[in-house]
């Protein structure tokens, strides 16, 4: 089986490990992920706040290539590019003058066709489906992940339906009980962290991080657990220095959901590339004889 | 013990209150100041203006507030205000536009370092089609450096902040997460078209 696949920018760079997860998780289920030919940046949260055309016209661009691609359906892991092709896609049908004057400059024309999915979406299929239960040969029992969606999986600027619940959804948490952990119940599961503010507005970003991180330590999380690669390079580069200024002892690994659904597949910490973490993720794995 | 009446000019408010309607998409004249925007939102502590007030400066006319107050400036986009609001306002999406409408009416934003992160951003993403990291905070770095001497800041806090850039580059690198391919579409021709049809909409404007 094959799925149209948008790595987006993150995944082509810092979050390359990422990717490479993501591709062999999904083809042990036996699916392809099928890269998208030439596909282009979605504008992302930059785009969103200072320019309201190329907004909706950079993911329009992937979205024509996507169509033409003949698949049935696009995953996108990154949150910020799935919410920028999501609400691309939305407004393009809400406004037929705006879809001719873009597609007019494009060569591959967005026709809206594409059913575009969050990774988790799929991931979930693949749970109740008992997918990934049949791949998996290890039991994560004694992880206890906080997971973490962030802001933009469950919320849009516009209206757009997901098959979640908005404030407290639980997508991950029916993917990491499939393989055995035990999620926390928490309450800064949507909250944002201020990936996008992290360079340019720092302090809000710790401040941000300070709260989510004290939340999920009281709660008794030993890691968290995302899909967004924003997410995670900000709670892992960050940590130290959100500990260290608000005080917070503990330090939490911050696994991609594919690192963990990868742990019960069987693959190895080095397949994984696991070493490109900053807060240490083999100790809690090491310790769990999971490793 | 003095009391400030508000003062409500239909006629000065209208302008500025259509055109943030019309562009965000927002009927803002439905707010009732409920304030369940203010309670969820993550950087409202900060900014002491919430969503709320933003709105409230926006129907009475009040310009210049609507442009230079923080929450336009340090809002995070995390759009729990508009999820929350019971009457479907999304105002992550006027302050959005406020942005925009600031930018065009070439007034100094209140945090120029947001305005030169999402320039640069956006910069980076036209040259090769898509963002190359190291590129991106290059000009970032660049574009800010530059505005900060403008308004006359020292050399020593752009040096320090220089310092700490590069320890965050080094502990990237460390961890192999900085990557120095650079990244480059096939297709960079429509890419240029777009954002030429950008800059046209914003100059009809």
């Amino acid at each position: 089986m094959e799925i149209a696949y948008y790595p987006g920018c993150s995944l082509h760079a810092s979050s390359e490990l990422y990717d490479i997860q993501s591709r062999m998780v999904f083809r042990r289920m036996g699916v392809e992920l099928k890269e998208i030919e030439d596909w282009n940046c979605c504008g992302a949260t930059s785009a969103g706040k200072t320019d309201d055309f190329l907004a909706i016209a950079l993911p329009a661009r992937n979205l024509g290539i996507a169509d033409a691609s003949g698949l049935a359906e696009i995953v996108i892991p990154c949150s910020s590019c799935y919410s920028r092709m999501i609400v691309s896609q939305k407004k393009l049908a809400d406004d037929p003058g705006l879809k001719n004057t873009i597609n007019a400059e494009l060569i591959k024309k967005a026709e809206g066709k594409i059913k575009i999915s969050s990774i988790l979406e799929v991931l979930v299929s693949k749970a109740n489906s008992g997918e990934i239960a049949e791949k998996s040969i290890k039991n994560l029992e004694g992880i206890k992940p906080a997971c973490y969606y962030g802001c933009l999986l469950t919320r849009f600027p516009c209206d757009v339906e997901i098959p979640d619940s908005v404030e407290n959804p639980q997508g991950m948490e029916i993917v990491c009980k499939i393989i055995g952990a035990q999620p926390i119940d928490w309450s800064y599961k949507t909250d944002c962290c201020g990936a996008s503010a992290v360079i340019n507005d720092t302090d809000t970003s710790l401040l941000l991080m300070s709260r989510i991180l004290h939340d999920a330590v009281a709660r008794g999380a030993n890691c968290f657990v995302t899909t967004c690669p924003m997410c995670q390079l900000n709670m892992d580069a960050y940590q130290e220095q959100v500990g260290e200024k608000y005080g917070i002892q503990k330090r939490l690994p911050v696994y991609f959901i594919t690192e963990l659904l990868g742990i019960a597949m069987g693959f190895s910490p080095n397949e994984m590339q696991l070493d490109r973490h900053f807060i240490d993720p083999f100790g809690l794995l090491t310790e769990l004889k999971l490793i | 013990m003095s009391s400030q009446s508000v003062v409500f000019k239909p006629e000065i408010s209208k302008p500025l209150l259509q055109e943030v309607m019309d562009r965000s998409g927002q009927n803002v004249l439905a707010c009732y100041q409920c304030r369940r925007c203010a309670a969820g939102c993550p950087v409202g502590d900060e900014t002491g203006v919430t969503p709320d007030r933003l709105i409230r400066m926006i129907l009475l006319g009040e310009k210049n507030e609507a442009f230079n107050n923080l929450l336009v400036w340090k809002c995070v986009a995390c759009y729990t205000c508009g999820t929350r609001c019971p009457n479907n306002i999304q105002t992550a999406r006027i302050n959005e536009i406020l942005k925009q409408m600031s930018k065009e009416a070439h007034i100094e934003p209140l945090n120029p370092k947001v305005a030169a992160f999402h320039n640069a951003f956006l910069t980076s993403a036209s040259h090769f089609g898509r963002v190359n990291e190291l590129e991106f905070m290059s000009l970032y770095e660049i574009q800010n450096t530059r505005s900060e001497l403008k308004r006359g800041g020292g050399w020593r806090a752009i040096v320090d902040k220089i310092k700490d850039r590069a320890k965050l580059g080094i502990s990237m690198m460390k961890k192999k997460r900085l990557h120095f391919k650079l990244d480059k579409i096939k297709g960079l021709s429509e890419i240029k078209r777009l954002y030429a049809k950008a800059r046209e909409k914003s100059v009809d404007r």
